[in-house]
């Protein structure tokens, strides 16, 4: 199982499309910095072949104002979070 | 478990930095070890040794040397991404017949090679781009 990071916001970016082309079954994808913006309600339907595997950085969004705003079916999690999840991949992917 | 980190971003640009010095200082607090940090492309900014941001900012640069300081992470620049930016060290500065240098210890200017060896050596190599 692979973690892919993808920083970049799908309204002003198509790497995600790259990113998702990329992922295997088991694979996470974690949005950070611009990307936490594909959590919203109104944009995670992008996200939808990997529902259940999507995940948010929390401190990001926190800096954008964007804490508690997150669609129902993204996991926030921490920095911690974040560090767990790459112990858990067996490699770690850089979207950007 | 040993990691090392990729850092492709130039601090005041992008969140690069700032996203790379948070998870370093969380993956020690789990009781991982940071074995490197390898600056490539624009993040070779971030060894430069005049910069002189505002006080009441962060000090990026001072923040990786305190990282280095409390816990030996050792701070690899890419020579060639460097000295086409102007970051030279003392040698490297004498060598291109410059008159100051913009690179100073704990930073270590190298090659792409030891990246390679970072990649085969840590568990873990995680990318932060701007």
């Amino acid at each position: 199982m692979l973690l892919h990071v993808l920083n970049r916001s799908p309204a002003t970016s198509r790497v995600y499309q790259q990113a998702l082309t990329m992922m295997g079954e088991e694979d996470r994808l974690l949005l950070v910095e611009d990307g936490v913006q594909g959590a919203l309600p109104q944009m995670v339907r992008h996200f939808g072949e990997v529902q259940g595997r999507l995940f948010a950085l929390e401190e990001d969004l926190a800096s954008r104002g964007l804490l508690g705003r997150c669609d129902a079916s993204v996991q926030v999690v921490d920095v911690d979070g974040f560090v767990l999840l790459t112990e858990q991949a067996e490699r770690t992917m850089s979207w950007y | 478990m040993r990691y090392a980190i990729l850092l492709l971003g130039a601090p005041y640009s992008h969140q690069a930095s700032h996203s790379a010095l948070r998870f370093a200082h969380a993956l020690l607090a789990r009781g991982h070890s940071l074995d490197a940090v390898f600056f490539y492309h624009d993040g070779v900014q971030n060894a430069a040794r005049l910069a002189a941001p505002p006080q009441d900012e962060r000090h990026v640069v001072d923040e990786w040397i305190a990282l280095h300081a409390e816990h030996g992470t050792s701070l690899e620049v890419c020579i060639a991404a460097a000295l086409r930016r102007g970051l030279l060290d003392e040698r490297e500065a004498a060598r291109h017949g410059k008159s100051g240098h913009s690179i100073d210890a704990p930073f270590e200017l190298t090659g792409l090679g030891q990246l390679i060896d970072l990649g085969q050596r840590c568990d873990r190599l995680i990318t932060f781009a701007p």
